[in-house]
């Protein structure tokens, strides 16, 4: 029962991750990434050929380095990183929204089959297995033990990527990032290098993406092209927009309650005889359900983004009253930091 | 010797112009919006930038601000040519605009709208969020301090908390204006800065404007009403069909009989009645 | 250079299905502006009912069972933008939230067809087919059945759009939807047919994947839809013959490819075609002007 329930927690912290990637990319910055579980499948298989000795019998693939935590899953985040900014290259720069979303929904189709059918890659449709688990010897970790050992891990890893997203979120990125989610015309007429900015926010949803992927194969021991089909980009997007776009504490509502309930806990309910996988069908039909419910009745979620007061910013509030009695000149004239080198000639 | 150095030598200014633009068209399908678009902005004044309807005015605003790009011609900030820049490096460089319907950045407060505004924050480089929170946290606060006075000054105190899309339309105009402030401007671009909005607030904003010209900002204006262009410009570029057809002060252009041929139909006199 | 030649007779059959999947696609979304990403899955639907019809319960002859599919996957379509699509897209003004709930869509029909189908792969009854001689080309009943029905379904369409009203008011509301609302357009019934044409395409277009993949399984829609994408993006967001034209050279280009490469890329051929139509052209071949 306990493993059971660490399971659950594992995911819970996981998938708390990839939503605070997909947060920054859509509910962030507008960007309708719809192969974010390749990114996720990146950073899991690079996590894998990372950590797997060089020419495992059985397997094919590149690399096996053999490295530890948390190098090994370094590098898988830095990989999905690497992957973000070759497509921001491509197709960022003039593509409208529909577009892009197209085009990156067609890289995760494609990259599937890519790595499906190029066995030398990642092992092909068999995929990774037999991935080390991270100071079980050490510990002298069960496989139970283990469960355990890594869902508290992950549950660390977890809090460390919170507290940077949020310092992310709330410093003037963040707020650029949302400026251009809601008018990249007006953002960009105020000096905002918009492409750039989307740039690093596909690039730092990524890194989150690849570490989570490389926390997954890691908890497993394997991945393969079975745990990645498109749709499960969806499932992270269901994450977001139950809990809340935008805000981190919704991802973690979001996580609990689509991730860990809706999705696993019937994974533990019984086979329905002479229907396998039936169970998990309408369990996934039910979440593409449940996603459109909430868009409609809430598309806000379930913990709203909450807009920064002036308190925040430190500076002294002000008498709660309207100008007219102050010099606008002057009051302008020091906000504007007019410099002192206009001709006194030029029409004063 | 071009219109416009003909005018700039005429009104006896000395200094070089603030905002400068040579030879500009711009074709969409083979329909020509501008056409030879050529003027001076003298630094410090408040231009107007007048012209009949579809003559080309919007298009040279969004030319001139980077928000598209020109077939030909080139255009100058200061002495910096910025032909072929994007907006956003245009903007970097001191040329900020409002837009004609206002742009509001809805899913952000008011006082948020305004510190996007500001320039060269170092909380914009990841690496400056990661390494250095204490840097970024003194300019939050000095920009915050800014931003609130701004905010006082445009009476938009009380709703630096509310979302910016809760605005009226009013409010919306008046923190498109305080938000290009807030940039430290050298020219502001107004494209049509009265445009619907009532009577009583259009003699708010004039004064704010003027309150622009008087802090050393050098304005250039689109502008329709030319009742408010009597009252506050002090320098008119007449556009039409896409070409610059005169420059000077509007006294002067309401003898000009091909400008008046040009608005042939539309509010040059009946203006005066207003 | 028989091998060549085989290559250009599968070029054939692959370009007709794409083809008829192409103007389906290009259809509803130059009518809607926004991409319906379920559309690979009404293919798999329309390719299991016909499968149901056809050699599940009953045992329809194929075409005949790909008719009624094709109707019954028009109506679904109709019955898809009532209560869901459409809703949705009057409501938001950014179209984000109805492509998110088109994605949505794709993840409940392809577990609804799971659940009803398993994974197993499929097969659907086909009467035996002789091999006819086309010049150097070598091709079954079946498939010069396929690129016939093709080639009709084309010719309807291109005489629909140029010369009934109905045409001319769809052709019009691709241009510029709030034009032709002014115009006096019904533009909801326009939708709607719109829809029916769409589902029904769909339907044929999975169906006929299904006889010249030679099997059927849940997913096969749902992989193929890039290929469609590439096909209406290099012809041109709302022009019928440049998603045409876009499938014909798909087609060719993936199945001459497959000659020389592994085959088991040669989908992802079209990828390629995709990425580059992006970068060098991006409003395709025959863009209509404003679609931008």
């Amino acid at each position: 029962m306990t493993y059971y329930i660490f399971t659950l927690v594992f995911f819970l912290f996981d998938y708390f991750i990839l939503a605070m990637g997909l947060n920054i990319q859509y509910g962030i910055t507008g960007l309708l990434n719809f192969a974010y579980i390749g990114f996720v499948a990146i950073g899991a298989y690079v996590t894998g050929v990372a950590s797997l000795p060089a020419n495992v019998a059985g397997q094919h693939y590149i690399l096996g380095l053999g490295l530890p935590f948390p190098l090994n899953t370094l590098m898988g985040g830095l990989a999905a990183m690497a992957l973000a900014v070759l497509v921001a290259l491509i197709t960022l720069r003039r593509l409208r929204t529909d577009y892009l979303a197209i085009v990156l929904i067609s890289l995760s189709l494609v990259l599937y089959d890519f790595c499906n059918n190029y066995v030398s890659l990642f092992n092909g449709a068999d995929g990774l297995y037999n991935v080390p688990a991270p100071f079980a010897k050490t510990l002298g970790l069960g496989v139970n033990g283990f469960i355990i050992f890594f869902a508290c891990l992950t549950g660390v890893v977890a809090l460390i990527m919170w507290f940077v997203m949020h310092r992310i979120l709330r410093a003037p990125l963040g707020r650029s990032l949302r400026a251009i989610r809601d008018d990249h015309v007006a953002s960009a007429a105020l000096g905002k290098d918009t492409f750039r900015m989307q740039l690093k926010s596909m690039m730092i949803g990524s890194f989150f993406a690849g570490i989570g992927g490389g926390l997954l194969i890691q908890f497993g021991g394997s991945f393969n092209p079975t745990a990645w089909l498109p749709g499960e980009t969806f499932v992270v997007f269901a994450v977001l927009i139950v809990g809340g776009a935008g805000n981190n504490i919704g991802m973690f509502v979001g996580a609990l309650l689509v991730e860990t309930l809706l999705v696993h806990l019937p994974a533990f309910l019984p086979e329905i005889p002479g229907h396998p996988g039936l169970i998990e069908y309408i369990d996934l039909a039910l979440v593409g359900i449940v996603l459109m419910l909430m868009l409609w009745f809430r598309p806000q979620g379930i913990v709203p983004e909450r807009l920064r007061r002036t308190a925040s910013f430190g500076a002294p509030e002000r008498p709660d009253e309207d100008a007219g009695r102050l010099d606008q000149t002057a009051a302008i004239a020091a906000a504007v930091g007019a410099e002192a080198d206009h001709d006194p000639g030029s029409g004063r | 010797m071009s219109v416009a150095d003909a005018a700039q030598s005429a009104a006896g200014t000395a200094m070089s112009p603030a905002l400068r633009c040579a030879g500009i068209t711009k074709a969409f399908q083979g329909v020509h919006a501008v056409n030879g678009a050529e003027f001076d902005v003298p630094e410090g004044q408040i231009t107007a930038l007048i012209g009949p309807n579809g003559a080309g005015k919007t298009t040279v605003v969004n030319i001139l601000s980077g928000a598209m790009k020109s077939d030909h011609g080139r255009m100058y900030l200061g002495e910096t040519e910025t032909t072929g820049w994007p907006s956003y490096k245009i903007a970097r460089h001191g040329l900020l605009r409002t837009f004609q319907l206002s742009r509001e950045l809805g899913g952000l407060t008011v006082l948020e709208n305004l510190l996007t505004a500001a320039p060269n924050q170092a909380g914009d480089s990841l690496v400056n969020v990661l390494l250095r929170p204490g840097v970024i946290r003194r300019q939050e606060r000095e920009n915050a301090e800014r931003a609130l006075q701004l905010l006082e000054v445009y009476g938009l105190y009380r709703h630096r908390d509310t979302p910016a899309r809760e605005l009226s339309g009013g409010q919306k105009k008046l923190l498109e204006i305080a938000r290009a402030v807030m940039g430290s401007p050298k020219v502001l671009l107004l494209d049509e800065p009265m445009a619907g909005v009532n009577p009583a607030l259009i003699d708010v904003l004039g004064g704010y404007i003027l309150a622009l010209k008087a802090a050393g900002v050098t304005v250039l204006m689109v502008e329709h009403n030319l009742n408010v262009v009597e009252r506050i410009c002090d320098y008119v570029i007449v556009l039409a069909e896409g070409r610059t057809l005169a420059t000077g002060r509007l006294s002067e252009l309401r003898q000009n009989t091909e400008v008046v041929k040009a608005y042939l139909g539309e509010v040059m006199d009946v203006s005066a009645a207003n | 250079m028989t091998l060549l030649w085989l290559s250009v007779g599968f070029g054939l059959v692959t370009s007709s299905v794409l083809a008829i999947a192409a103007i389906g696609l290009s259809l509803q979304f130059g009518i809607t502006n926004y991409v319906n990403f379920a559309y690979g899955d009404f293919m798999a639907l329309g390719a299991f009912f016909t499968y149901f019809l056809n050699n599940e319960v009953f045992h329809i002859n194929i075409w005949i069972a790909l008719a009624i599919a094709a109707l019954a996957m028009g109506g679904f379509g109709v019955l898809i933008n009532q209560l869901l699509l459409g809703p949705f897209a009057r409501r938001f003004h950014s179209t984000h939230y109805v492509l998110i709930v088109t994605f949505g869509l794709s993840l409940v029909m392809l577990n609804v067809i799971y659940s009803f189908w398993g994974a197993d792969v499929r097969f659907y009854l086909l009467p035996e087919g002789t091999a006819h001689h086309v010049g150097p080309m070598l091709l079954t009943t079946n498939q010069l059945i396929v690129m016939g029905i093709a080639v009709a379904l084309l010719a309807a369409v291109h005489a629909t759009l140029k010369t009934t009203r109905l045409g001319k008011s769809m052709r019009a509301m691709s241009d510029n939807t709030s034009l032709a609302m002014t115009s006096g357009i019904d533009t909801r019934r326009i939708t709607t047919i719109t829809w029916f044409l769409s589902g029904a395409l769909a339907g044929i277009a999975g169906t006929v994947l299904g006889i010249s993949e030679g099997n059927l399984t849940p997913a096969a829609g749902e992989l193929f839809l890039f290929v469609i994408f590439a096909a209406v993006i290099m012809g041109g967001i709302g022009s019928i013959y440049g998603a045409v034209a876009g499938a014909v050279f798909i087609g060719m280009a993936t199945e001459i490819s497959a000659a020389y490469i592994n085959p088991a890329y040669k989908l992802d051929i079209a990828f390629v075609v995709l990425i580059l139509t992006l970068l060098i052209r991006p409003n395709g071949l025959f863009a209509r002007p404003g679609t931008t």
